[in-house]
């Protein structure tokens, strides 16, 4: 045969797999990510195991991070400050914004970095890349889960019960994660081609906690502002986890505006990923 | 015979860029317009690289297949397509049978997590299930000679235990179409006869295998036939004592002109 022609041997069998340039279309790849869950639990127990192994604080730093948030603007802001809690004691408000920010937070900077940070594996081993921002996503529920423990003392401490409105932590949680892994997937690949995302994101998070309901309640916005303001799909959020845990009554709008702009990220990032993620293992 | 594997014209280009623009680069991201790879084929730009050009070839079931070429030929991009790390630019791969990658050792091991945790953690990397992995766990520690310190992080391993459990998972890998990348050349001499006896049986169960090496005798003893990949073209399709021939005859050429 001559090297260089394709030869002429034809199976009459459809091939198992057809490797070329063609997209491929994105639900076959959401398929592909749910058959290799296990995987995905490897990821995630990895992780988990890695962090308990390499610190000495393991467990508690999950909590201290918060915790140790809270204690500072409960300091500075609470005392020096004056935020009208609205009746709540500062120390809980601000634990109860901090859960679902810190989980935000800490996913989106681990998650941006997260294919540069696996490049050892992705360049040799194929599996559906997504997995890999979703496990970070992942892990940092753990640790959310771990870190809200901390509200089930705080909270007796001072006198409060949990009512119905905890019915919707769930809800709340999983579009916290939606978002999250919507930010982070989108970060992941444009900071393999952009390296400059590692050192801005930093600044650009900071930023974000100031513009989110955490150190004050939604309310200290002026009025004409507030709309523009709820934009943020953290004010609905954070808001959420306040009502959930607090009993405060859920601020409808702003959750409802957070969920279909996390719903709306979600789909574009998806896509984006998807059409993406080959050419960012050529760059890795 | 139908083939397992069917190589049909498959061309990679990489694209060197010099240093990347923010701006362009998020009006791709944020238009979803993702600038297509030079379709033409010429392109003696000295940025832009053709790693592998127009390779065709297939392969029966069964057939154990040497590769050869000097380093930087495109025998490592080869089987990246090939085991789907990356896409190839021009061209189709058809696949007729489950492919296994082993392009490295190791892949996913983690200094911090010990022998057993490794072992199930690259094995679920490489494509096991975990319980294959868990019905194969005795035997992949017996291979590997280290039942006495399964339990310890691999970070205090030697080289040599690193390299025996990497390779002992990968063993019990049983992919119906094996890759391997220099994987062999790695160990020593006992290590390296093991190698090649469990890669003998791998292949008298009736496996396909794709193996690039440098190692030149072990190419004649395992293998029924090579390539040689020379500048991303498949030169040579043959019996690996021509195509090492041929191979001896493009090292010493190079060697003489520098």
């Amino acid at each position: 045969m001559a090297i260089g022609e394709g030869l002429p041997v034809k199976s009459d069998r459809a091939p198992l797999l057809t490797l070329n340039a063609d997209r491929s279309p994105i639900f076959l790849g959401l398929i592909e990510t749910w058959r290799q869950r296990e995987l995905f639990y490897f990821l995630v127990w990895r992780d988990l195991k890695v962090r308990y192994r390499q610190t000495a604080l393991g467990v508690a730093w999950v909590v201290l991070q918060p915790l140790l948030m809270a204690l500072v603007f409960t300091v500075f802001f609470s005392r020096l400050g004056h935020f009208d809690s609205g009746g709540i004691p500062y120390p809980v408000f601000a634990y109860a914004g901090l859960l679902p920010w810190t989980f935000f937070a800490n996913s989106v900077s681990t998650g941006s970095s997260s294919l540069l940070a696996n490049s050892y594996i992705l360049t040799k081993v194929y599996f559906p890349r997504l997995l890999i921002p979703l496990s970070v996503v992942a892990v940092r529920f753990v640790d959310l889960l771990v870190a809200s423990l901390v509200l089930f003392v705080l909270m007796p401490f001072y006198g409060m019960g949990l009512g119905r409105n905890i019915l919707l932590l769930p809800a709340m949680i999983l579009i916290t994660g939606l978002f999250a892994l919507a930010v982070s997937a989108w970060l992941s690949i444009v900071s393999v081609r952009l390296r400059d995302v590692g050192t801005l994101l930093p600044v650009l998070i900071q930023l974000w906690m100031f513009l989110s309901p955490i150190i004050y309640p939604a309310t200290f916005v002026p009025a004409r502002w507030r709309a523009l303001y709820s934009l943020n799909p953290l004010v609905g959020i954070i808001e959420g986890f306040r009502a959930a845990f607090l009993g405060v009554p859920f601020v409808w709008n702003s959750i409802i505006v957070a969920a279909v702009l996390t719903a709306g990220l979600l789909i574009y990032v998806v896509y984006v990923f998807f059409r993406w993620e080959d050419r960012i293992i050529d760059k890795l | 015979m139908q083939p397992i594997i069917q190589v049909n014209n498959v061309s990679k280009h990489y694209s060197v860029e010099r240093t990347s623009s923010i701006a362009p680069t998020l009006r791709e991201v944020l238009t979803l317009k993702i600038r297509r790879p030079h379709t033409n084929g010429n392109h003696e730009n000295g940025s832009d690289l053709w790693a592998l050009r127009d390779i065709s070839f297939s392969a029966s079931a069964g057939e154990v297949i040497g590769i050869l070429g000097r380093n930087g030929a495109g025998k490592s991009t080869l089987l990246k397509i090939l085991s789907r790390v990356i896409k190839p630019t021009h061209g189709e791969v058809h696949l007729f049978g489950r492919v296994g990658g082993l392009l490295s050792l190791g892949t996913g091991f983690h200094p911090d997590l010990t022998g057993r945790e490794n072992v199930y953690l690259n094995g679920a990397i490489i494509g096991m299930k975990r319980a294959e992995v868990r019905q194969k766990f005795d035997e992949i520690v017996a291979f590997a000679e280290i039942e006495r310190f399964i339990e310890t992080p691999i970070k205090y391993y030697s080289s040599g235990m690193y390299l025996r459990l990497a390779f002992a998972v990968a063993a019990h890998f049983e992919p119906e179409i094996l890759l391997l990348d220099e994987v062999l050349a790695v160990g020593d001499g006992a290590f390296q006869k093991k190698c090649l006896e469990r890669m003998r049986q791998v292949s008298s169960q009736g496996r396909t295998i794709l193996y690039v090496s440098h190692d030149l005798p072990s190419v004649q003893k395992l293998c029924s036939r090579a390539l040689l990949i020379e500048d991303g073209q498949l030169l040579e399709d043959g019996a690996p004592e021509e195509v090492t021939a041929s191979y001896i005859k493009i090292l010493v050429a190079s060697s003489q002109e520098s």
